[in-house]
């Protein structure tokens, strides 16, 4: 008989109750797509924050203080501490491996270039009459890293400092081929295609061929770009590099982020090292690298991560009034249509309905309704999430059980509460004035 | 005539106090429905506009993003130098907002902790890069790596922040002095701890603009200027090109690094929230319909009622918009109002200041709301066919 009442009240007015479920689904389509979005957004825009490049640095440890004047480093090519390439791989096989997405090892060294005298072609090379000095910068442009279980990983330059733009191309790693700054380029007259001669004397040196000519918009842009095996044959320092960039996708950092591992009992380190801090990722590259200085790069690590926490407690405000404009829809909607079955309620009464009876019947009407409607409005918000997500980031959010489980809790706790104070109201009605019409 | 309509108006308006009073709680509900949708509409449209804003300034934190150098110079900057006037000339906002300058030089140095021990091994200069820094408008908040005035105060004399390499290289701490040596010409320091920057500037010295002219043996003169500049990517770009022509004897160009990759995101950013917005306001007010355009079809014993003693449908039908748009008007007005506030507090929640309240959000979130309530109420029309009598019936 109660489930007769139930359905008999859904056929009786199909339209109102279609509109109090349209209600309620949009309500929650709103949540819904405002949940995802702001559950997913951390992640995206990590992403796109690595757009800032390297967040971590990696230097000898034992290094003498560097000469360094806007990115060129002063001091000679012997002194000074190196690093070996073959513990590279080792990146790869931390526990936080995949948040390492692109690594390039750096080895730089001041050399004289020549350029053809007269023609692209010609044989003789003069020494440009001004500034002969340049920087001669090796590392990877699209490198294959053999690791440990067998796969490879391509990474390079390109990725840790993708802000970089090249006209032509990037130079095929160990071909004798180099790319060239545009500041450098435009000095000495260097075209791509154009063949250059580096060294400290005519006979010595290197003989690269231009493939590409960068900018940076730094001081790298009145330098030469090699591939790493090259530099390191040349200063004879083979399988040798000085500084690598590390690019790593990190959660911000929060107050317990900062603190000093040596100072975390066994609890909290474990949950410190679980976390993708930027610091405890340095800390596990540094157990992977013997004798390397791991530092974050705090100007963009900093940045990002300011920005990032107030973007997402923006998202979370946004979604926030979201779910609280659709809840008093909601809760509105499913008042109006209590109120409006006084009548029914007053004969039911005088049928012999207890008041508890009464209201249960139609909390279980709203509940069918906030199911129906919290699971179709779910499905559109989801929908909406996913164009959402295509539109701005190219990629849509997963869809989640929790976000699904919080839309039919909050679905159910906005019809019940919406419904509760007519429901009371209602319960204290007498049915003879209500049947009477008054 | 005259009379007849003036009577009329007045059973209008009569009709629609007593249709607006009648059912207390049908009130309550349909101006929190119409009140809530003002309310986030406004807030949202006042956070969006704001946010933005904000969010340019927010990419501060990334430090210097435009530099000026010398031109054809960069790896020569210990040779060719700026005139420290330039500085002036350049402006302290762009677009209303603020452009920081910071005058940097660089000089390569000897360095010595003073009353160095012998016991902790010979006494061996080392060289290091000191940048001296001038920040002309200090007001303007400063991330990273400058100098407080406060802190050189407190010394009473010269100051350097020491890198956190460098001080371990040259063995000093926090309140020593550091004497340094360019050629002929020397001066001195006291350390202030330096913090790990995770770049080039944890190997180096800094100290004021002065300090490093006096060692370079210039005055006057300065390496480079770096500026942050806050703005769209478009304000920055205009920003750059117009400064260029001011400075023709230097190179302006932009650190590509921050940028681009500030550029990115931010339209990023923006876009997310733009859209964001849009498709809670659209649900919202969907969804605000829906809640109303339920209790609107609640009203079919008052269409028949007048229908019944001679109401046209166009006169019931404009009753009923009229109550509408009063409805819609007084939940916007108080919606709205109660939006803005919010928006004001969220505002100070994500962004540490409070949001500026922009007035022309108001109407918009009005009128908004009365197209709502008005719209909600267009199911009404359907009413137009009843017919009285069955409404009487109880049937339908």
């Amino acid at each position: 008989m109660f489930l007769r009442l139930v359905a008999d009240s859904f056929g009786r007015r199909p339209r109102h109750k279609l509109l109090t479920g349209a209600a309620l689904a949009l309500g929650m389509a709103v949540a819904t797509a405002a949940l995802s979005v702001a559950l997913d957004v951390g992640d995206r825009l990590a992403k796109e924050f690595r757009s800032l490049g390297a967040n971590l640095l990696v230097t000898p440890q034992a290094d003498s203080l560097p000469l360094e004047i806007g990115g060129v480093d002063y001091r000679p090519v012997n002194a000074g501490v190196y690093l070996p390439e073959a513990d590279l791989p080792k990146l790869k096989t931390i526990f936080w491996h995949n948040n390492v997405i692109a690594f390039s090892p750096v080895l730089e060294v001041r050399v004289a270039s020549w350029t053809p005298r007269s023609s692209p072609s010609s044989a003789t090379f003069v020494k440009p009459a001004a500034n002969g000095d340049s920087v001669l910068i090796g590392t990877w442009s699209n490198h294959s890293v053999a690791l440990p279980d067998g796969r490879s990983f391509l990474t390079g330059l390109g990725q840790t400092s993708p802000w970089w733009r090249v006209d032509g191309s990037w130079f095929q790693d160990g071909a004798g081929e180099c790319i060239v700054g545009k500041a450098f380029a435009e000095r000495n007259g260097v075209i791509i295609g154009s063949p250059l001669y580096l060294g400290t004397t005519s006979s010595d040196g290197l003989s690269l061929k231009v493939t590409g000519i960068f900018t940076s918009g730094g001081s790298e842009d009145h330098a030469v770009v090699t591939s790493l095996s090259i530099v390191q044959q040349y200063v004879g320092k083979p399988g040798q590099y000085r500084k690598l960039y590390v690019s790593a996708l990190t959660k911000p950092e929060d107050d317990f982020a900062r603190r000093d591992p040596k100072t975390m009992n066994a609890g909290e380190f474990e949950r410190w090292s679980c976390s993708p801090y930027v610091s405890s990722i340095a800390y596990s590259i540094k157990q992977v690298l013997p004798g390397a200085d791991v530092r974050v790069v705090r100007r963009v690590a900093e940045g990002e991560g300011q920005i990032l926490t107030r973007v997402r407690m923006l998202l979370w405000l946004v979604t926030g009034a979201a779910l609280l404009a659709a809840a008093l829809a909601v809760g509105a909607s499913s008042a109006a249509s209590v109120i409006d079955r006084r009548t029914e309620i007053g004969l039911m009464k005088a049928l012999g309905a207890g008041s508890g009876t009464v209201g249960f019947l139609l909390a279980a009407e709203q509940l069918l309704l906030a199911f129906v409607g919290g699971g179709a409005g779910y499905a559109l918000g989801i929908i909406l999430a996913r164009l959402l997500g295509e539109r701005i980031f190219g990629a849509a959010p997963e869809p989640s059980l929790i976000v699904f489980l919080v839309i039919i809790a909050l679905a159910t706790g906005v019809t019940l509460l919406g419904s509760a104070l007519p429901l009371r109201r209602a319960s204290r009605y007498e049915p003879a004035p209500i049947l009477r019409g008054e | 005539m005259p009379g007849f309509r003036s009577t009329n108006r007045a059973m209008f308006w009569r009709i629609i106090r007593r249709l607006l009073g009648a059912n207390r709680g049908r009130l309550f509900v349909i101006l929190l429905a119409l009140g809530a949708g003002a309310a986030v509409t406004a807030a949202l449209l006042n956070l969006q506009v704001d946010a933005k804003r904000r969010l340019t300034t927010e990419f501060r934190a990334f430090g210097p993003n435009v530099v000026i150098v010398p031109h054809e110079s960069s790896e020569q900057t210990l040779i060719s130098m700026l005139d420290q006037s330039l500085l002036d000339r350049i402006p302290d906002e762009n677009d209303g907002m603020p452009v920081t300058k910071i005058g940097v030089i660089y000089v390569i140095v000897s360095a010595y902790p003073r009353g160095y021990s012998f016991k902790d091994g010979p006494r061996r200069p080392s060289n290091a890069v000191l940048v001296g820094t001038q920040v002309p408008n200090p007001k303007s908040a400063l991330p990273g790596n400058a100098l407080q005035n406060s802190e050189s105060e407190t010394y009473k004399a010269s100051v350097c922040k020491v890198g956190l390499k460098a001080a371990s290289e040259l063995h000093v701490q926090k309140g020593d002095v550091l004497d340094l040596t360019n050629g002929m010409s020397s001066d001195h320091c006291y350390v202030l701890a330096g913090d790990g920057y995770g770049s080039a500037e944890d190997n180096q010295i800094f100290a004021d603009l002065e300090i490093g002219q006096h060692l370079a043996g210039t005055s006057g003169r300065i390496s480079q200027i770096q500026l942050i500049v806050s703005g769209t990517p478009q304000q920055i770009a205009r920003f750059i090109a117009a400064l260029q022509q001011q400075l023709p004897e230097a190179e302006v160009r932009p650190i590509r690094q921050f940028t681009e990759g500030e550029a990115k995101i931010y339209n990023r950013i923006s876009g997310l929230l733009t859209a964001t917005v849009a498709i809670v306001l659209v649900l919202t007010g969907l969804c605000v319909m829906a809640a109303m355009t339920n209790v609107a079809m609640e009203r079919k014993n008052d269409v028949g009622l007048m229908k019944a003693i001679g109401g046209s449908v166009r006169r019931v039908l404009r009753l009923f918009l009229a109550e509408a748009a009063l409805l819609g008007l007084a939940g916007g007005m108080i919606g709205g109002a109660a939006g803005i506030f919010l928006s004001i507090g969220l505002g100070k929640a994500v962004f540490g200041v409070a949001a500026r309240p922009r007035l022309i959000v108001y109407p918009v979130a009005v009128a908004l709301t009365i197209i709502v309530a008005i719209l909600s109420a267009y199911p009404l029309r359907r009413l137009a066919s009843i017919r009285p009598a069955s409404v009487f019936r109880g049937e339908a």
